[in-house]
């Protein structure tokens, strides 16, 4: 581990930062506090996605299947047979993990390009969608719906708003923990050579299968404890919603906004991107539905054509430059 | 042994059009190396003019292609000229994201201006079937793929036999060498282009008919056509509507033998198979 994984973790305005937001569900109206929420489920769900699609180059469109896993096998397994959710969780992560070691090999097997990657996964994430709407264990197209949030935790319940935002609160730390470490870690430097050249990355060494399913496990299993925890926050577990392919692209759409393979890309894309959009769902959903999606797509055309590296560097340029005019005109 | 026969009617039939809306990727990923992840919702955009057309002046969807098709052809020109031509030659992951971003914008600007309602078009073909022995298919299906093969032929005339068609395929070839020959490379690029978002104009009057559409269906569009398009070895024009027919084929089989969603399954399945031992395409020589 670099010493730089240290110096962000335990620099004072990270502290800081998290102690502010933990504060949130004490002063923030619940309105407001629902959407810090949805977007903490985001910013968790792009910094996940991040480790396979920016640190590794490898564009993933099978990730609904991970966070799909984890809310719809959970939730089943709950309503069916009772099983406790923390251990339901526990069995989608595993579930997830092998679904994604299985997709990495086969990256890996038959060395997919990246086209033929982004194809191959999307064409599983269809397929998942259509093995959960088709098969009434999972909850078919109508969907689970989950007991009552009563705030018992060995039931997986944490008590409506406040506990969920401090339960996605804690997922996203620990996704941003697990990208700063995957980045100063050997693997992440695999990673990072396998993503600028595969070959190259062989050729010197570098084991291809191994740190691929090392990172796609890493993702998957995150991604879908992501799930459960955002199955149980809504309630009610649908399909169209939770394992659907439109959930992958929104995703890798705020990692690319912010900035791909960078630590706070993810976090900036989806942390302006999810509220936005939310607000103006809520202003104008009625009249316009489709407007926050619409600008969306707006937003990451205009990031793609002016700054392709994503928002992340930019405004980390800015910040510097802020910083160096400071003394010259105070 | 009916249900086969129909399977296989159907299949073929939707294959050929699948086919054709290929080409045009195809088309457009030979001469500028672009993969456009928004091909669906552009052709869910030219049905939705033909809805608007059928809406304001009662016009049947086969007459609509004479405004829609020189609609997409412009709206293809200025998406190249504005968006896409800035980035090519970058990352393939580049185009796949921006595309994906026209993508969320053109579905959702649908969305907003035509609501989330199923939406039908009718059409003087609408209910007229082909009976032949045992086997019903609905007769805009047959017109869909006796149009779609004329179309392929006409642009295999075009490609072969024109000056247009010798300079797309001279780009497709080696764009360097194509512009010391005195080809203007970027002008090719950008006829191509909107050639081949035009011909999804056709492909939306002839899938029309009889089909219920929402702003929703542009994406499973983009699948089945980057499917084909893949399964053909990206710019092979008979490998394409070849990939064209398996994918058909797969989707009626798998909806008329599997009961429920289940079936639609198997297009996807067949695809990874393929591609799994097959990776440059159904009719290239494997490297």
């Amino acid at each position: 581990m670099k010493p730089e994984f240290f110096r962000v973790l335990g620099s004072p305005l990270f502290a800081l930062a998290l102690l502010a937001l933990a504060t949130l569900p004490l002063w923030l109206p619940s309105y407001y506090l629902n959407i810090a929420i949805l977007t903490l489920i985001y910013v968790a769900l792009a910094l996940a996605w991040n480790i396979v699609g920016g640190i590794a180059g490898q564009i993933s469109l099978a990730h609904s299947l991970f966070v799909g896993a984890g809310a719809m096998v959970a939730s089943a397994l709950l309503m069916k047979f009772g099983l406790n959710m923390w251990l339901g969780a526990l069995l989608a992560a595993l579930i997830s993990a092998a679904l994604a070691a299985c997709i990495a090999w086969l990256d890996f097997r038959f060395r997919l390009g990246h086209l033929s990657f982004a194809l191959i996964t999307m064409a599983f994430a269809e397929m998942g969608e259509l093995i959960v709407l088709g098969w009434d264990f999972l909850g078919g197209a109508s969907g689970i719906y989950l007991p009552k949030d009563t705030g018992q935790l060995s039931q997986f319940q944490f008590g409506g708003s406040s506990g969920s935002f401090w339960v996605m609160l804690t997922l996203a730390t620990i996704c941003l923990i697990v990208n700063l470490a995957v980045l100063n870690s050997p693997l992440g430097y695999f990673l990072r050579a396998i993503r600028d050249n595969e070959h190259a990355a062989q050729a010197i060494g570098v084991a291809l299968l191994r740190n691929k399913v090392l990172a796609m496990v890493i993702s998957a299993v995150l991604s879908s404890l992501i799930g459960t925890a955002y199955a149980r926050y809504i309630s009610f577990v649908d399909p169209y919603l939770l394992a659907s392919p439109v959930l992958t692209i929104e995703i890798v759409l705020f990692a690319t906004i912010g900035g791909l393979g960078t630590v706070f890309g993810p976090v900036i894309g989806a942390g302006l991107l999810v509220p936005l959009g939310e607000i103006l769902r809520g202003q104008l959903g009625g009249t316009l539905p489709g407007l926050h999606y619409f600008i969306y797509g707006v937003v990451l055309i205009v990031v793609i054509l002016g700054t392709p590296r994503g928002l992340a560097p930019l405004l980390g340029r800015w910040t510097r430059q802020l910083i160096a005019r400071a003394p010259r005109t105070g | 042994m009916d249900m086969l026969l129909q399977a296989l009617a159907q299949g073929l039939l939707m294959g050929g059009t699948y086919g054709m809306v290929a080409l045009g990727m195809g088309l457009i990923y030979g001469v500028s190396s672009i993969v456009n992840f928004s091909h669906g919702d552009f052709l869910s955009l030219g049905m939705f003019l033909c809805f608007s057309l059928y809406a304001a002046f009662a016009l049947d969807p086969y007459v609509s292609l004479v405004f829609v098709f020189p609609a997409l052809a412009a709206l293809g020109a200025l998406v190249y000229r504005f968006l896409i031509r800035p980035i090519v030659g970058n990352h393939l992951l580049m185009i796949i994201q921006l595309t994906l971003g026209l993508s969320f914008l053109l579905q959702n600007g649908l969305l907003m201006v035509y609501g989330g309602q199923p939406l039908r078009t009718p059409s003087f073909m609408e209910s007229k079937l082909l009976i032949l022995g045992d086997v019903v298919v609905r007769m805009p299906l047959v017109i869909a793929f006796a149009a779609s093969i004329g179309m392929a032929g006409m642009l295999y005339f075009v490609l072969t036999r024109t000056d247009l068609g010798r300079s797309i395929r001279a780009v497709q070839q080696n764009a360097k060498a194509a512009a010391l020959m005195g080809v203007n490379v970027s002008r090719v690029q950008l006829l191509t282009f909107a050639f081949g978002i035009a011909l999804l104009a056709v492909a939306a009057v002839l899938l029309l008919p009889g089909t219920p559409i929402h702003p929703n269906q542009g994406m499973r569009y983009t699948v089945i056509t980057l499917m084909t398009v893949v399964l053909g070895g990206m710019s092979n024009f008979a490998g394409i509507l070849l990939g064209g027919l398996v994918i058909g084929l797969a989707e009626a089989i798998g909806t008329i033998y599997v009961s429920g969603v289940s079936g639609m399954i198997l297009p996807y399945f067949i695809f990874v198979l393929i591609m799994l031992f097959r990776p440059a395409g159904l009719l290239e020589r494997q490297g």
